[in-house]
């Protein structure tokens, strides 16, 4: 196992070389100057001209492309165009946020993508499983921003329970991760359903039924462990999708995390921090990926690693 | 006229939420939240309001612009133009320290100044100012190639602020400052970027002291969440209110709209080198078929006025036109006259939320044009994209008409017309995007630019002004409103036409 590790990191090199010649060449191939977008539309050729050679940008782009990589080989992510504030601060400084964000929002749609899931499926066709069923179609299909802005209207104005924007203390952390959560709580919970009545309706469940097993133990131990494989790996395509797609929910509530950071960083076609961000986030997905791989063989010890 | 009104009007909205006659109690931190991170706090590397706003807090110009617009002793306690206009001389206020303990004096004013000249966004001083002169401890002189009669509402810009020559000497090549020193009211604390700025009371400061213990500039980029922050006053005071929220907003307990002018004009402009916009009639034509007065007051909800000069009214020179009054029968005429036949497709390219109800506003005039016979093919644009398309060269443009704005920044009416209007300026040298030339116009322009006497220099804007209206190489349509908003509990808070709100001498009524 440890070696088929050693073996998905190595790989993962090629992989994240590729991103950094997809993200340099896309970034520049936007319309666009960053020396004209700092500068505005009330600037002059001289100031244009001037900021354009301190950003180094009046090189040819292969010799800028080589720098970057250069650069980036050393761990140095090269300085924003725009505040000149080295990148690899500006995504660490950004970056955690964004991981304390998703990993809340992660939790609880774990805890209730699944519970509502299981639930559903070990009752079909109930009160609860119609319900919690028509409560995901409604949490997947709501606009991140109208459902951030209706909790925050309910919560913060009207009740005051909750700040109602900016990060700090545990109950800042709550309206933004609920937001972020409600579509994967819809997805985990429609996608656990699914798989477990499929896994319900296998004859050694039939047998543990037979042989007396509590219907609770029958859900839990024979069917839901059987049914992780699929609800892990879209755990862990949800666990990317959140690191990645939390802009609109930063923006919202305010959280100062990565995806506004890259935004902002387009926006303005600040290159240097649109590579640094996108190959950060590039590296989470391997990490994720690898130990969503990794956690199939505990889930199911039938699987190995070769 | 119009100019006394609205310096009434605004003088009005300070009293009004000054607290006067109040005793101002000490202490306490106000919250101000605004949309964008600055991009630094270095004079030589800003050009935002958020920037200017937050480093006016911290670090002072020579000259002050009050917010009545008048200029008035700052670090400088009086100045005198030479008879030639050539040189200027600036008396230094003293016993004012830095931040970090260093005397402010005239070496420091030199060491500012002579980095303003070599800076990349220096453009305000940058035009005239050779040299610079510390003639003795507390006096500076200016010394100029030409006169340049702005350029003291120049040196009243936040971006040309003063910063200790300690830290300026300290700062590696190629850095720009973050942590400013000053000689403010406040001292720079803390900048999370992507959340706040946190500047904090300057004890030794050389005027009247602070009221409140620090000011936090919160970066709320969400127009929807900075209200939400208001009303349960988790932030003392807001900027940019959108025009449709503004009636709800001021219902709500506790908070008040604050509605100011703005600076900045918008407007379309024409591409005079391009069919048809090389007729005047057509270009007549479209400023009569547009009802600006109607946008003001239905898409902008009253905030700004329909233009009736290529400035606004606040600005230094400043002289009202005859407005192109709504009028499609006669913009359907001219346009008859100059052939145009009926159903012709114009692209105008514009781009989308950089300005106050932008493209619902290009939409209207794609209706209002259409009612005269013009099709507007509507190109939305994001701004980055939208900015190198239109800097193009006269040989290489190929945009027709397009929405920009400009902030008169200065408030003198030489930053607002002759970067625009003259013919020097087409781009990409200066801002002139409509390639227009009159030779009487860039002479009035280049004459009142080094003229020192200002009755004389408003007349010969205001003969400047009557050739660019008539000859109309844009559609003149607004200048911007500002929309702000405050709990009632700050008091003493200046909503600035520069776009900024000043907290030095505000104070919380708990």
């Amino acid at each position: 196992m440890i070696q088929y590790a050693v073996r998905r990191l190595l790989l993962a090199i090629p992989t994240l070389f590729g991103v950094t010649l997809l993200v340099f060449g896309m970034v520049r191939m936007l319309p666009g100057d960053p020396a004209l977008t700092l500068a505005g539309a009330q600037a002059t050729q001289e100031m244009v001209e001037r900021l354009r050679q301190e950003m180094g940008l009046d090189e040819p782009v292969h010799i800028q492309y080589i720098r970057f990589v250069g650069d980036l080989v050393r761990g140095n992510l090269g300085k924003s165009l725009r505040t000149n504030h080295p990148v690899a601060a500006e995504v660490a400084q950004r970056f955690l946020p964004t991981l304390e964000l998703s990993l809340a929002s992660l939790l609880l749609a774990m805890a209730f993508g699944i519970a509502a899931g299981v639930v559903s499926a070990a009752k079909p066709y109930s009160v609860f499983d119609y319900t919690s069923m028509v409560a995901a179609l409604v949490g997947l299909s709501a606009p991140v921003f109208w459902l951030g802005l209706m909790l925050m209207l309910l919560f913060s104005v009207r009740l005051g329970w909750f700040p109602a924007a900016g990060r700090g203390t545990l109950a800042h952390l709550i309206l933004p991760s609920v937001t972020l959560a409600a579509s994967s709580i819809a997805l985990i919970a429609r996608f656990t359903r699914s798989t477990m009545l499929e896994v319900l309706r296998h004859e050694y469940i039939a047998t543990a039924r037979a042989k007396g097993v509590r219907e609770i133990w029958v859900v839990l131990r024979h069917a839901l462990r059987n049914a992780l494989i699929p609800i892990v790996t879209i755990i862990g395509l949800r666990f990317g999708a959140l690191l990645s797609g939390a802009v609109l929910t930063e923006t919202v509530f305010n959280w100062p995390g990565i995806g506004r950071l890259m935004v902002d960083s387009i926006l303005a076609r600040d290159y240097p921090v649109v590579q640094g961000a996108v190959i950060v986030v590039a590296g989470a997905f391997v990490f994720i990926n690898l130990g969503v791989d990794l956690l199939y063989g505990i889930a199911n010890p039938r699987i190995r690693y070769e | 006229m119009a100019r006394k009104v609205l310096v009434a009007v605004v003088s009005l909205v300070f009293l009004g939420i000054a607290g006067l006659g109040q005793t101002p109690k000490l202490g306490g931190e106000m919250v101000i939240a605004f949309g964008t991170d600055p991009e630094a706090l270095d004079p030589n590397r800003i050009t935002s309001a958020p920037a200017g706003m937050v480093l006016t807090h911290i670090a002072e110009t020579l000259i002050l612009m009050d917010e009545q617009l008048k200029l008035q002793p700052l670090l400088a306690t009086s100045w005198t133009v030479s008879e030639d206009g050539k040189t200027v001389v600036l008396n230094l206020r003293k016993g004012v320290k830095f931040h970090d303990g260093t005397p402010f004096d005239a070496a420091a004013v030199k060491a500012n100044l002579d980095r303003f000249r070599t800076a990349t966004f220096a453009f305000l001083l940058y035009p005239r100012v050779q040299t610079v002169d510390a003639v003795d401890e507390y006096t500076v002189r200016l010394n100029l190639d030409m006169p340049f009669a702005p350029l003291l509402s120049h040196l009243s810009h936040n971006f040309v602020a003063m910063l200790s020559p300690k830290q300026l000497a300290a700062l590696p090549a190629g850095q720009f400052v973050m942590d400013p020193v000053g000689t403010g009211p406040f001292k720079f604390d803390k900048w999370v970027r992507g959340e706040y700025v946190r500047v904090v009371k300057n004890a030794d400061y050389w005027g009247d002291k602070p009221y409140l213990d620090s000011v936090v500039f919160r970066i709320v980029p969400s127009d929807a969440t900075r209200l939400v922050l208001l009303e349960t006053g988790e932030v003392h005071a807001i900027m940019r209110v959108p025009p449709m929220d503004a009636p709800r907003v001021a219902k709500v307990r506790g908070v008040e709209v604050v509605n100011l002018p703005g600076v900045r004009t918008i407007y379309i402009g024409f591409n005079v080198t391009k069919y048809p916009f090389t007729d005047v009639r057509v270009r007549q034509a479209f400023n009569y078929a547009v009802d600006k007065e109607a946008i003001v007051k239905e898409i902008l909800g009253g905030a700004g006025g329909a233009s009736n000069a290529p400035i606004m009214p606040l600005i230094f020179g400043y002289t009202p036109q005859e407005p192109y009054k709504y009028d499609p029968e006669k913009a359907r005429l001219l346009l008859k006259d100059a052939g145009i036949p009926k159903g012709y497709k114009v692209t105008f390219h514009h781009p989308t939320g950089r300005y106050v109800m932008d493209a619902a506003i290009c939409e209207a005039i794609q209706a209002y044009l259409r009612d005269v016979g013009i099709e507007l093919e509507l190109v939305t644009m994001e701004w980055a994209a939208y900015l190198a398309f239109m800097n193009k060269p006269v040989a290489e443009s190929t945009h027709l008409m397009y929405m920009l704005g400009w902030g008169t920044v200065t408030l003198d009416a030489d930053y607002g017309l002759f970067s625009l209007l003259h013919s020097s300026q087409w781009v990409p040298v200066g801002s002139a995007r409509s390639y227009y030339k009159n030779d009487t116009v860039d002479a009035l322009l280049e004459a009142a630019r080094t003229i020192a006497d200002p009755g004389a220099r408003k007349d010969l804007y205001a003969r400047a002004m009557s050739l660019i209206w008539k000859d109309a190489p844009w559609l003149f349509l607004h200048y911007e409103g500002q929309i702000n908003a405050q709990r009632t509990m700050a008091k003493g808070l200046v909503h600035h036409p520069r776009e900024y709100i000043l907290a030095h001498k505000a104070w919380i009524d708990r």
